[in-house]
């Protein structure tokens, strides 16, 4: 595979400096609605986590094992999103079962995660990149936390900005991608922190 | 065949009134990362308006036949087909282009916009009006990134598709090229087009 | 009055999935096998190319036929074991002969691969082109840019960054702004690559 960064370096990148939402892009629907409650932004972003970790394995097993031995690697679209889909249907019928309380407080988000293209993406990544099978579970769990950092630390400033006032054009999706913009940029910052090779 | 006026506002309003990426906020995603080029957008765009349409079109022409229990999963696996489509197009005839797109033309298919049009409209419209939602949802979709990667490109790079158009004395905004101008440039955008929407509701009162 | 059997709740749903997979999967496979020559060929031109560039020959950019042509005059692929040619022998427009290998290193991101060109005494560039990365677009992914590229032509190492636009000495290799670690990491490959160079070529030699 590729002789670059240690797993290390890819779940701290995926985290800080790469972000897969204020680098990347991604899972920007779900970030801008939900990010107005601070509780159930945290619900969702455990959720996160937990999906994009266990799918970008799955995914890679899939990719590696099953589809590139039978030269239907152009047809990963179309299997890494039902491999989502179902793994998501899946937990939350586990989930249903063994525990109420669980369910009650992440069963709702599941649905909503599997069009979030922050997971797909994290698959797509991890396949273009060529990652091993244990830097892409860094690159899971890294891109998952950086992902709940980002909507974590944006729930908590819209709930300060309750009692600011905003322009009105700027109310809802305006003032919350200028603050996005903002973190984007202070994210920035951390490219100092990682050293390659 | 369905009266003219119903053909106009099936084309329109997707582009104006409930533009998808602005009013509705959807399909940003994909929208912002491949903003930073025109020439990305404009593929990306036709790629996404292509899908759009053909999707909206088979969806409606099955919508009869579909069972309620798989809705999802049919939607996702004929969005998907048609994705893979333009990938595999891109990577045989603009190759170029396609390894710049990278992993974001197949996140056209988690692009909310087409999901959300299948769900809205073309279960419950005729194929011949889903088609003209999809085309102009599409659209609708295009020309808010374009006028994104206009600026960016040409404010963070001074070259406007590649080709340079301002010259020597100009400092490339640096910022423009990154996500964080990406992010405040549909800021912007989303601020003068809420403000022209609320001007209109205003005077209509 | 509507029934609700077996078929309909069980069955149906089933089968229409079941036909409708097999009929969307059949035409994507089928248009995927009708491009595949092509991409192969997309591919295997984008090589020669890559050669030629880092050679500094001219070729016309939309001329396949040209391209392979020309290929085939000036370049001898050396010990092609299962794939990659461990390096290339160049007949360049002095007339002297040059070469090129492909040199690999990490990336930001990933690994950036390359293809070096050099003069007859392995030291100094005949020029550069990056052959696969995956460094940001629009920062690091500018290393694949004309301006960045032509930089490498007749320099040679051990090199230094410097800022943007103010390289002057041929030791020097110009950073870019906003891609300090892409840089970074091109620089590493950079002060490698004479050396790879020199063992490929020593090696093939026998």
């Amino acid at each position: 595979m590729s002789e670059s960064a240690y797993p290390i370096a890819i779940f701290f990148a995926a985290v800080f400096t790469n972000n897969i939402l204020l680098s990347n892009y991604l899972g920007m629907c779900s970030f801008l609605s939900v990010s107005r409650e601070l509780k159930t932004s945290f619900g969702l972003g455990v959720a996160v986590i937990f999906v994009m970790t266990s799918t970008s394995m799955l995914n890679w097993v899939v990719y590696y094992k099953v589809l590139q031995p039978l030269g239907l690697e152009y047809l990963r679209f179309i299997v890494f999103i039902i491999v989502i889909a179902a793994f998501v249907q899946l937990v939350e019928m586990i989930i249903e079962r063994v525990s109420e309380v669980l369910y009650a407080a992440l069963g709702i988000f599941l649905p909503l995660i599997t069009v979030n293209c922050a997971i797909l993406g994290v698959s797509l990544f991890m396949v273009i990149r060529e990652y091993t099978f244990v830097e892409s579970i860094t690159f899971g769990l890294g891109s998952g936390i950086g992902w709940f950092l980002a909507i974590l630390a944006m729930a908590g400033i819209r709930q300060k900005l309750k009692r600011a006032r905003i322009p009105h054009g700027l109310e809802g999706a305006g003032i919350t991608l200028i603050i996005t913009g903002m973190m984007a940029l202070a994210f920035m910052g951390f490219s100092g922190m990682l050293q390659i090779g | 065949m369905a009266a003219p006026g119903k053909i106009k506002k099936t084309f329109t309003d997707p582009i104006g009134k409930n533009n998808p990426v602005f009013v509705q906020i959807l399909g940003i995603c994909s929208t912002l990362a491949v903003t930073n080029k025109l020439e990305n957008t404009v593929i990306m765009s036709l790629g996404v308006i292509f899908t759009t349409t053909l999707s909206g079109v088979t969806i409606s022409a099955l919508r009869k036949f579909i069972p309620a229990r798989v809705r999802m999963m049919a939607e996702t696996l004929i969005i998907a087909s048609f994705v893979i489509i333009v990938d595999i197009t891109l990577r045989a005839y603009m190759p170029e282009v396609w390894k710049q797109l990278g992993p974001y033309v197949g996140l056209i298919i988690t692009n909310c916009i087409i999901m959300g049009r299948a769900e809205a409209f073309a279960l419950n419209n005729p194929a011949g009006l889903s088609l003209i939602d999809g085309l102009s949802s599409g659209i609708g979709y295009s020309y808010v990134l374009i006028v994104i990667a206009f600026f960016r490109e040409l404010l963070g790079t001074g070259e406007l598709w590649g080709i340079t158009i301002l010259g020597e004395w100009w400092t490339n905004w640096a910022i423009m090229v990154m996500p964080p101008g990406a992010f405040f440039m549909l800021a912007i955008f989303v601020w003068i087009v809420k403000g022209v929407v609320m001007k209109e509701e205003e005077a209509a009162k | 009055m509507k029934q609700e059997s077996v078929f309909s709740t069980r069955v149906y749903p089933v089968l229409f999935m079941v036909i409708l997979t097999v009929v969307f999967i059949s035409v994507v496979s089928g248009i995927y096998l009708t491009t595949k020559e092509r991409v192969l060929l997309n591919e295997s031109l984008f090589q020669k190319k890559a050669v030629l560039y880092a050679a500094g020959i001219d070729f016309p950019e939309n001329q396949p036929q040209e391209v392979q042509s020309i290929y085939e005059d000036r370049v001898t692929e050396v010990d092609s074991e299962g794939g990659q040619p461990a390096y290339f022998k160049i007949q360049l427009p002095s007339g002297t002969t040059g070469y090129a290998v492909y040199v690999r290193g990490a990336g930001l991101w990933g690994e950036i691969v390359s293809i070096f060109g050099f003069q007859p005494d392995l030291k100094t560039f005949t020029g550069v082109e990056f052959v696969e990365q995956n460094e940001t677009p629009g920062l690091g992914a500018r290393i694949t840019e004309q301006w960045y590229k032509e930089q490498f032509r007749g320099k040679s190492g051990p090199f230094e960054l410097v800022e943007e636009g103010a390289s002057e000495e041929s030791n020097e290799l110009d950073a870019i702004t906003g891609a300090t670690r892409t840089s970074e990491a091109v620089l590493k490959i950079a002060n490698k690559a004479a050396e790879t160079a020199r063992d490929k070529v020593e090696k093939g030699g026998k």
